[in-house]
Order: C-alpha cells, then sequence, then structure tokens
C-alpha cells in the first residue's frame, strides 16, 4: 500500500515544486523587459499558429484577388482589397501570412520538444551510466554532429517528398545532440552529489534515481535547450522551405520568401517580402531573447554553446 | 605513452571510423534515392540499349552493390571523385573552384567576426548592465537567430535594390571574364559585390563569438585571481586584458568548429546571393541528382566537420589541464 502512495505523493511534491519553479520563472521574465516582449510574440505566434488559418479572410492558395474591374490584381501593394497586398499570382499576402503561421508553429513546437526530449533522454542515460553506455551514445552525438545538418536534409528530403512531420522529425533527429551534450554534463556533477549517492546507497534502482533524484536537477536546462530548439527548428524548416525542400501542400512563410524570391519580384513586392520574414525573424529572436533570461536565472556559467 | 598521446590516439581512432560511417550512411542514402541522373537520358529514347549499358558501365553502375562501395570508398581515399554526370567535367575540377569561392567570402569573414566580436563581447561583458551590453546582446541575438538568408534578403533590398550601392548577385559582374583566381579576386569589380555577403556573413557569425565572449568575462569577473590583479593595482583595462585572456579557449575551440563548417558554405546566403561556392552548388547537384558531384561534396563537409571536431577537442584537451583527457573529449 504505502510502496504504491509515497511515490505518489512524492511525485505530487514534485509537480508542485515544479509549478512554482514555473510560476518564479514567468515572475522572472516579466521583470526582464526584453524577455517580457518576447512572450508577447510568442503568444501571438501561438494564436496565430491555432486560429491564423480560421482568420485568414481567403483561401491562401485557391483564391485569386480581384479589382473593381475584375480584373486579377497581380503584385498590387497593400490597399483596401488585400490590406496587405497581393503576390505576382494574384493571391492576397494576408492570408498567405495568417496561414503560412501554422506549419511554422507545427515544426518549431513538435521539433523543438523532440528536440528537447531526445537530447534530455539521451544526456541523462549517457551521464548516469557512464562507461560503455556514455562512450555509444556519445559517439553517436559525435555522429550527428559530423554529418553536416543541411546538407543531409537536403539529401534526405530528396529521398522522399517532404511533409511537415518528416521534416520535423529529420530536424529533431539532427538537433537533439546540442541539449545531450549539455546536459550530460551536468548530469555528470548531479551525480556525484551526496543525495544521488545516498538514494543509490539505499537500493534505489537505477530507474528511479534517474527520475526522482538526477532528473530534477538538470531539468531546467533541459527546458532551456527545449525552447532553444523551437528557434532552431523553426530557423531551420524555414531554410528548408526557402531552399524549396519543404511541405509542398502547406503554405508557409519560409514557402512565401521562395516564391517572392524566386520570382524575382523581391525587388518590388516588399509587401509580399516583409510580412513572412518579419514572422519568422521575430518568433526565432523572441524566443532566444526568452532563452537568454531564463539562462541567467538557471546557471550564470553556462555557456551559449552550439 | 603518456595520457595525452593516449587520448589523442583515441581520438584520431574514433574521428577515422566517423568518417567511414559518415561516408557510408551518404552512400545508403544516395543509392536510395528513387530514380537516376541518367533516366532523363534514358527515357528520352535518344539513346539505345548498347550506349545505355556503356554509359552504365562507365560509371560503375552495372556492377554488384558491394563492388560499387568498395570502388567508393578508394575513389574517396585517393581524391579522385570521378566524372560529374551532368557538368562533362571531373568532379573535382567543378567542386575546387566553387570551394575556393567560399572559403575566400567565409574565412576573412569568420576571422573578422571572431576578432571584432569576442573584444566587444568581453568589454561588453566587463561593463555588465550597461547599455553597451543591452545593446549588443539583443543585437547579436537577432542576428544569430535570424534565419541567414533573411538577413540577407533585408540587406539586399536596402542596400542593392533602395540604394543601389553594391549589386544584388553574382561574384563578378557578368561580362568579367577573368582569367585565374588573381584575376577573379583582386579586382574592384568583385570587391563590390564582395562587401554585401561579407557583411552578412560577419553579422551572422557575431553573435555566437560576442556572447562567449561575454559569458567568459562575466564568469571571471567575480574570481579570485582578478581579486589579486586589482590588489595589485592593475587598471581596468588591464584587468579586463588578464579576464579576456583566461577566457579565450572556448573561443579558440568554437572558432575550429567554426572553420570546419566553412567547408560547407553558407548554403543559404550563396543561394541568395547567387554567389557560386559549394553549398549552392551542392543544392544544385541535389536538384539535378548528380550523384558524384553530391558524394563529393558532402564527402568534403563531413571530412571538415570531423577534422575541425577532433583539432577542437585536441585543442582543448592540449590548453586545458583541468579537463580530463579520458572522457573523450566530449563534455
Amino acid at each position: 500500500m504505502s510502496t504504491e502512495t509515497k511515490p505518489k505523493a512524492e511525485l505530487y511534491r514534485r509537480v508542485d515544486a515544479l509549478w512554482t519553479l514555473v510560476r518564479d520563472q514567468f515572475a522572472f521574465l516579466r521583470r526582464d523587459p526584453l524577455a517580457f516582449a518576447g512572450m508577447l510574440v510568442v503568444a501571438a505566434f501561438v494564436f496565430l499558429g491555432l486560429f491564423g488559418p480560421f482568420l485568414a479572410p481567403h483561401d491562401p492558395i485557391e483564391h485569386t484577388v480581384r479589382g473593381d474591374t475584375g480584373s486579377v490584381l497581380r503584385l498590387s501593394a497593400p490597399s483596401l482589397d488585400a490590406f496587405f497586398g497581393t503576390t505576382a499570382f494574384g493571391k492576397d499576402v494576408l492570408s498567405q501570412f495568417l496561414a503560412g503561421a501554422r506549419p511554422t508553429l507545427i515544426v518549431g513546437l513538435f521539433g523543438g520538444l523532440g528536440t528537447g526530449a531526445l537530447g534530455f533522454t539521451v544526456g541523462v542515460v549517457s551521464g548516469y551510466y557512464g562507461g560503455w553506455v556514455d562512450e555509444l551514445l556519445m559517439r553517436l552525438t559525435d555522429l550527428t554532429f559530423s554529418l553536416p545538418f543541411m546538407p543531409m536534409a537536403l539529401l534526405l528530403l530528396t529521398f522522399v517528398t517532404p511533409n511537415i512531420w518528416l521534416i520535423t522529425a529529420i530536424i529533431a533527429g539532427f538537433l537533439w545532440k546540442m541539449p545531450a551534450r549539455v546536459v550530460r554534463s551536468e548530469v555528470l556533477s548531479v551525480r556525484e552529489r551526496t543525495f544521488v549517492k545516498s538514494a543509490r546507497a539505499s537500493g534505489a534502482s537505477d530507474l528511479r534515481t534517474m527520475l526522482y533524484h538526477v532528473a530534477p536537477n538538470v531539468l531546467p536546462i533541459g527546458f532551456l535547450y527545449t525552447a532553444y530548439g523551437v528557434a532552431w527548428a523553426i530557423a531551420a524548416q524555414a531554410s528548408l522551405a526557402f531552399l524549396g525542400f519543404g511541405d509542398p501542400t502547406m503554405t508557409s512563410w519560409g514557402r512565401m520568401l521562395r516564391q517572392v524570391f524566386a520570382s524575382g519580384n523581391i525587388r518590388v513586392a516588399w509587401w509580399w517580402v516583409l510580412p513572412p520574414a518579419i514572422g519568422i525573424a521575430a518568433i526565432t529572436t523572441s524566443v532566444f531573447l526568452i532563452g537568454r533570461a531564463y539562462e541567467e536565472v538557471i546557471n550564470p556559467e553556462i555557456q551559449t554553446d552550439q | 605513452m603518456t595520457k595525452f598521446q593516449r587520448f589523442l590516439l583515441k581520438r584520431l581512432a574514433i574521428s577515422v571510423l566517423l568518417t567511414l560511417i559518415a561516408v557510408s550512411v551518404i552512400f545508403v542514402v544516395l543509392r536510395l534515392l528513387p530514380g537516376s541522373p541518367f533516366e532523363a537520358l534514358v527515357t528520352s529514347g535518344n539513346l539505345n540499349q548498347a550506349q545505355i549499358d556503356e554509359i552504365r558501365a562507365m560509371y560503375g553502375l552495372d556492377e554488384p552493390m558491394w563492388k560499387q562501395y568498395i570502388n567508393y570508398l578508394g575513389s574517396l581515399l585517393t581524391f579522385q571523385f570521378g566524372y560529374s554526370i551532368l557538368r562533362s567535367q571531373p568532379v573535382w575540377d567543378v567542386l575546387e573552384p566553387r570551394l575556393i569561392n567560399s572559403l575566400i567570402l567565409l574565412v576573412p569573414a569568420l576571422v573578422t567576426t571572431a576578432v571584432l566580436s569576442s573584444v566587444v563581447g568581453m568589454y561588453a561583458g566587463w561593463n555588465r548592465g550597461s547599455r553597451l551590453e543591452k545593446f549588443s546582446i539583443v543585437s547579436t541575438t537577432l542576428l544569430r537567430s535570424t534565419p541567414v538568408f533573411i538577413t540577407a534578403i533585408f540587406f539586399i533590398i536596402v542596400f542593392a535594390y533602395n540604394l543601389e550601392i553594391v549589386p544584388a548577385l553574382g561574384m563578378r559582374s557578368i561580362r568579367a571574364t577573368p582569367d585565374g583566381y588573381l584575376e577573379t579576386f583582386v579586382s574592384l569589380d568583385f570587391l563590390h559585390h564582395y562587401m554585401l555577403p561579407f557583411t552578412v556573413a560577419v553579422l551572422y557569425y557575431s553573435g555566437d563569438f560576442l556572447l562567449l565572449a561575454r559569458n567568459g568575462v562575466v564568469e571571471k569577473r567575480g574570481s579570485e585571481f582578478l581579486k589579486l590583479h586589482r590588489a595589485k593595482g592593475l587598471s581596468e583595462m588591464e584587468q579586463l586584458a588578464r579576464a579576456g585572456r583566461n577566457s579565450m579557449l572556448p573561443i579558440l575551440t568554437y572558432f575550429t568548429l567554426r572553420l570546419g563548417m566553412i567547408f560547407q558554405g553558407l548554403i543559404l546566403l550563396e543561394v541568395v546571393f547567387s554567389w557560386p561556392g559549394i553549398g549552392r552548388e551542392l543544392v544544385l547537384a541535389i536538384q539535378q541528382q548528380d550523384y558524384p558531384l553530391v558524394q563529393a561534396a558532402v564527402f568534403i563537409m563531413a571530412l571538415a566537420v570531423i577534422i575541425a571536431n577532433l583539432a577542437a577537442d585536441v585543442l582543448y584537451a592540449y590548453f586545458d589541464p583541468t579537463v580530463s583527457t579520458s572522457g573523450g573529449g566530449s563534455a
């Protein structure tokens, strides 16, 4: 009986502690104006990602904007017909911008979570066990470090038709190495602390020690790198889409930029360039600004290491 | 054998193994790609079966897979990358100039950034909480987190299209017909084309160095050895110099890693500026399924990264005796 409730009570306590931690971080972020601004941008971005496609006044691909005379408005500057202007194909830029937030959010969120979760697990296991497990896992990270990300991602995406989940998987599959290394080096120091040693001495299993004693102490670093993972994933997805290796069925900000660039209209159609470009720059920068504010709280000594 | 030599040997063996795995991964991925670069030739119907067989034999595609693999490894070892399918030129003849073009753009950019932003970063870290620190952190965070093609596009729009100070595309003007590297790179026309991509590359790289340097100095600021220096009566600047020198190691190793990545070119920057570098060539080769070219390019890129990783680890272990050399240097 007690063996069942005790871990549960312990878990509640930990969840509670975690919640307090989150609240404290939030309060901290509010004090840092840059991080706070970043948080607002992220909130707006999440809102766009969730509801953007519904808010879009027109279908981003099917609909063509027509003027008073009924002719298709191509490359027209922002006007009452189209607040953000139109593309070379007469599509509404505002609608594309609104709809394009979603793939960016999906890849960013899941790519970041995947990166963080994978890296965290590898880092904890590798650092905790040491020995050949560590050796094996670290050589695996070395391998992902030595395979250049962009070229390999491009190769893999010619091999299969790009779709958004595949892109997410490829990104996470390459980026987990960053949190893995940092978490591992943190675990190495946590492992030597008294409470971990005493837990093991009192007969706690490896899994239990890892879950209850080691993991919570490196969790903040894990969160931080998950956040960075989100920014990296968004940047990588936009870059791939810009090179023409994005999901062909979805409007994304990277794809919008590719179209305006490839069609040569970048010279004139600033209204077509600015929304997606500013969107991507704003979200990635915001995540990093929040990350930096966090970084100082969690561990003033940690270095920005990429 | 000393501990350091053992570490070196182990690290070298690992690097060789990693290279082998990396080239095998490239091989497998390329063979799994659907279609072949000859399909267009074959389906056009202009070739008869004998000619098709001849072409396939020329590229060794009629051999069993394991033999192709052995040949492939052999060709990489001897740097004989074979013949580019679409350019009808030996692969190395295609890649060499592209690689040089990338290096000529990125090496000076990287060195410039490493020096400039390290100095600024150290100064910012020393004056913690100052306006300069805040500004430098925000601006470099913006520049390093924004994908480089977006920065590049902004710069093109402002400086090439609106202010019309510099050309937006290419490395030389279309009418230039330089002969040899010297004539290509030593000219006003080249400089004119060079400025914009160079600036964007410098700005893009600047963030990491600045933050590394800043963090290093911030960390050293409260440490004991600086208290000693202060007690000795050294001026602020002299103290900063001491703190800076002590945070050089991470910057140095990071520089080495970046140097290795330069052999990939900066794919997105090169594409936006139509800079004929190795990264842009790779994108083109992938789109056209030019296997031998892709193989060689990715091999060069991976090899450079592996060597740079090795160098960074060794540098670290050599200069910082407190780092355990038994851990494989991967901390």
